[in-house]
């Protein structure tokens, strides 16, 4: 998957491309932590047994917190990315369902992929 | 206090902060505010970046009971609120707002990630006026809330006009001071709260000594001068906040004391009088010298307050007393008492050559 193309953002000035780019890169910087928790997420899920509900909840959650700030941080497709995991981990708490949950192991994966296809996301990586 | 204040806090005394909230839309339209209440920090700072940019004045919160707080003591005309946040949601949050905040109107604009055609209803029904989701692009959000800067604005005019078309309905517009349909209006409740908790209420009923001979003299635009001084110095003479006048005739004016006695109606009478008999009035031809005639009333005793005494009959008594003051040569003072439908003098004071 390649880098994200960004619209063009005709309304913002000089101050506040500034403004922008110090919050886009603090954006960054926590997505960089994010991706570490999904990950730790996906290790406990594999290791659950039975219903993993605490696991489907915190996804829900972390994936909600993401899709918003995504959104308004204009990172679209990790913004659909984690919609889509919250709509599945949402589903599969609400259902009990187990640890092998396709729709939700997809979903997660589909968002690490993208969180680590981030070119500016690895720059903040690197440093 | 200026009439149009104290028009709302007659009408409505428990709402004194919404009052103030009121003036505080009312004397500043510009610029508009926005708070925005998003419990992800990162979002909340990117909004307010992009708000300022866009020359909104911004206030930011974490959470709809903080969102609560700010709202009850600053005016904000838009309400930009995420959906899901901790503790109160941003549904909760839009249904209180349009509960309590129904005078004062906030425009409220939602802006979650939840897309789907039934949060959107579920939002709308909440009270939102906008439904906007995350996902959009800048522009739309930006132009969003240019509409509801331009709705806010629209429905701030109206309510400025509104609040001046009352503001004028009570006031008299040559002096400023209440008019007879005021004083018709909110005597009454005076007198009903006066017997209510027992307390004392007192009227004055005021003439300008030798009104008509000034209009001869100088012309009515002196005249008109002369009134509108009288109006100002009387008021600044009376308790602010509680007592009122109104002009009730040509140079004729009442002032309801509520909460005072015959004494202190005497002193508001005395010092009503020294400050036109002491201080001419400065008028484009030169100063002018005035005296003023007051007859007095007031309910006191216990058994006064809690017969049913008519409007009529404190009027009537406070008519008396200025006809008992001007019989005696003007610039005086005298009280009279209402007692169970027949007035009887009880006081005079002042005298043609000074003040008692």
């Amino acid at each position: 998957m390649g880098s994200i193309r960004r619209r063009p953002r005709k309304l913002a000035a000089v101050d506040e491309d500034d403004s922008f780019e110090s919050l886009r890169q603090a954006f960054h910087s926590r997505l960089e932590s994010e991706r570490v928790h999904f990950a730790a997420l996906s290790a406990a899920l594999a290791r659950a047994e039975e219903n993993p509900l605490w696991i489907f909840e915190d996804l829900v959650y972390r994936a909600h917190r993401l899709q918003g700030g995504a959104a308004i941080f204009e990172e679209s497709e990790v913004a659909i990315a984690a919609g889509r995991l919250e709509n599945a981990a949402g589903v599969a708490a609400q259902s009990r369902a187990e640890n092998t949950d396709e729709e939700v192991w997809s979903a997660l994966e589909a968002l690490v992929t993208v969180m680590g296809n981030l070119e500016s996301f690895r720059a903040v990586g690197r440093t | 206090m200026p009439p149009e204040h104290r028009l709302e806090s007659l009408e409505d005394s428990s709402a004194d902060l919404h009052d103030t909230i009121l003036n505080q839309r009312l004397e500043n339209s510009q610029p508009c505010r926005v708070l925005v209440v998003d419990d992800d920090e990162l979002v909340r700072a990117r909004l307010m970046a992009l708000l300022r940019n866009a020359e909104f004045e911004v206030e930011a919160t974490s959470n709809g009971e903080e969102a609560l707080r700010i709202l009850e003591t600053r005016h904000c005309q838009i309400l930009l609120t995420d959906w899901q946040m901790p503790d109160m949601d941003g549904l909760s949050l839009c249904r209180i707002v349009r509960s309590d905040h129904s005078e004062s109107y906030v425009y409220v604009v939602m802006l979650t990630v939840r897309d789907s055609k039934e949060d959107l209803l579920k939002g709308l029904r909440a009270g939102a006026d906008e439904y906007v989701a995350k996902s959009a692009p800048v522009e739309e959000i930006l132009a969003r809330l240019e509409v509801a800067r331009r709705i806010t604005h629209v429905e701030y005019s109206l309510r400025r006009s509104n609040r001046e078309n009352r503001r004028l309905a009570v006031t008299d517009p040559l002096t400023g001071a209440y008019n007879l349909r005021f004083l018709t209006k909110n005597l009454p409740r005076e007198l009903s709260r006066s017997q209510r908790y027992m307390h004392p209420l007192a009227v004055l009923s005021c003439d300008i000594d030798r009104f008509k001979q000034i209009n001869d003299a100088y012309g009515h635009d002196i005249g008109d001068e002369v009134l509108r001084v009288f109006v100002e110095r009387a008021n600044s003479g009376i308790r602010e906040g509680s007592d009122w006048l109104a002009r009730v005739g040509g140079d004729e004016f009442l002032v309801v004391l509520p909460e005072t006695d015959v004494a202190g109606a005497h002193r508001a009478a005395k010092k009503l009088r020294k400050m036109f008999a002491h201080y001419p009035v400065a008028t484009h031809v030169g100063p002018v010298i005035l005296t003023v005639s007051i007859g007095i009333t007031a309910l006191e005793a216990e058994r006064e307050i809690q017969e049913p005494s008519k409007i009529e009959d404190l009027l009537r008594a406070a008519d008396r007393g200025l006809y008992a003051s001007k019989m005696l040569g003007g610039n005086k003072a005298t009280a009279v008492r209402v007692s169970a439908g027949k007035v009887a003098n009880i006081n005079q004071a002042g005298d043609k050559n000074g003040i008692n």
